[in-house]
């Protein structure tokens, strides 16, 4: 994901350092000046990953990326603090560096469905609950790992943890499931 | 989770796949019910509540179960231990008594409710008879990396091998701070990692636990060792108190 992000913003990079570098006159170089560091910033400084505290006191977001837990700061001018909630994916971009990074921007980080797959909304999921897996056609799946299933679930749900699933396969699907196009539903713990 | 698990599922060949990307966390908040396991209401660290009448509780009931008639249930917030932090799981006659009681708890700050949802009549292990406990008593458990308030307060008293690290803000720490800490604010620790001993075990606390947890990877990542102190800490006149 993030070097994705990085090679996105190659072609922006190049573009930047060729307004810095290139012949321009006055103008241009002052609009050079404020663009090129914006882009840079853009490029490298952003933090993507599961927000792992929030702290209002000390203005202070935890955020567990690919490599371990970064912090950084926040301020009056920081949007999107709702974003930075515990346990939510969240896409922070900062100001400054090293141990000054202060929040600018924070977004939520939307999951990606797979190809073939699409989202099932909540009221669509209450209907099915409601209605029953047999009734309704629908199987269920609760890819957390087991002991989050056991204090609490929705309705229905099977436990298949993921990490169970890529061992069993399908094992634990109804075995008429593809005969029948049975709905296959699968939740975690929010949206990653 | 969800969507690699549905991700593998379209691979196997199924062609009606979908992912409820909210989680547990929309469905939950949107008000809608939670049910907890057979084994959680075994064996989990939770407060089970019985939402029946009296008679039918005490001629049986699933075992840790505390009494607590749908009735009367509003009265007794103040007898729930710890709302935020205990799992509290209800069962009653029907579902919808159930589904009130949670409701309620929900609404109390109780995080982690759940119902079980067959009450006692499809309850597979013997039930217990008689009165139910004067009093409801519940325990977190400690989790990874705390320190449990007893071995932070020895090393209050002093502890050569540890050291207490105080991240709240300069100004909560006005009125007062534990013995042998040191004073950093959490969104300082970064910048003044080196003023650290690495060779002592640092104890982290702020007035909670949260900023403290927050601080440990800052620590790790510096090589010192770490635990947090996950209780309530108040101070004043010059001297802290932990509370549980």
């Amino acid at each position: 994901m993030k070097k994705k992000r990085l090679l996105k913003f190659v072609p922006f990079l190049v573009f930047a350092a060729f307004l810095v570098s290139g012949p321009a006159g006055s103008l241009h170089e002052a609009q050079a000046a404020e663009q090129a560091p914006a882009a840079a910033a853009q490029a490298k400084n952003v933090l993507t990953g599961k927000v792992t505290g929030k702290s209002n006191k000390a203005k202070t977001i935890t955020i567990e990326v690919k490599d371990g837990t970064e912090m950084v700061k926040f301020d009056d001018n920081t949007t999107g603090l709702e974003h930075a909630a515990e346990g939510e994916a969240a896409i922070i971009e900062f100001s400054g560096q090293g141990k000054e990074r202060v929040a600018t921007v924070i977004k939520p980080k939307l999951a990606e469905l797979p190809p073939g797959v699409t989202e099932i909304s909540t009221e669509e999921l209450v209907k099915l609950v409601n209605q029953g897996p047999s009734e309704a056609n629908f199987f269920l799946v609760d890819s957390r790992p087991a002991p989050r299933y056991h204090e609490g679930h929705i309705p229905n749900a099977v436990s298949i943890p993921v990490d169970d699933l890529k061992k069993i396969g399908a094992a634990r699907f109804p075995g008429d499931a593809k005969l029948n196009n049975t709905m296959l539903v699968f939740y975690c713990g929010g949206p990653t | 989770m969800s969507t690699a698990s549905a991700g593998l599922a379209v691979k196997m060949g199924y062609k009606n796949v979908r992912v409820y990307l909210q989680g547990t966390p929309g469905w939950s908040k949107t008000g809608h019910n939670m049910f907890a396991s057979e084994k959680f209401v075994k064996s989990g660290n939770i407060v089970l509540i019985d939402l029946r009448a009296k008679e039918a509780y005490e001629a049986g009931h699933i075992p840790r179960a505390h009494n607590i008639p749908l009735a009367s249930l509003p009265d007794r917030e103040d007898d729930l231990p710890s709302i935020q932090k205990a799992p509290v799981v209800v069962y009653g006659d029907t579902l919808a008594d159930a589904e009130k009681a949670y409701m309620m708890v929900k609404k109390w700050g109780c995080k982690k409710g759940s119902i079980w949802h067959g009450g006692v009549a499809t309850w597979k292990g013997p039930l217990a008879k008689g009165p139910t406990p004067a009093e409801i008593t519940w325990k977190r458990q400690m989790g990874k990396g705390e320190v449990s308030l007893a071995d932070f307060m020895k090393a209050v008293e002093g502890n050569p091998q540890q050291l207490i690290l105080d991240v709240r803000t300069n100004d909560e720490v006005t009125d007062g701070r534990f013995a042998n800490s040191v004073h950093i604010p959490l969104d300082e620790i970064e910048a003044r990692i080196g003023e650290l001993p690495k060779d002592k075990e640092i104890l982290a606390h702020c007035t909670t636990g949260a900023r403290a947890e927050m601080a440990v990877p800052a620590l790790k990542k510096a090589g010192i060792k770490a635990r947090v102190l996950v209780a309530d800490v108040e101070c004043e006149g010059g001297k802290c108190t932990a509370t549980e």
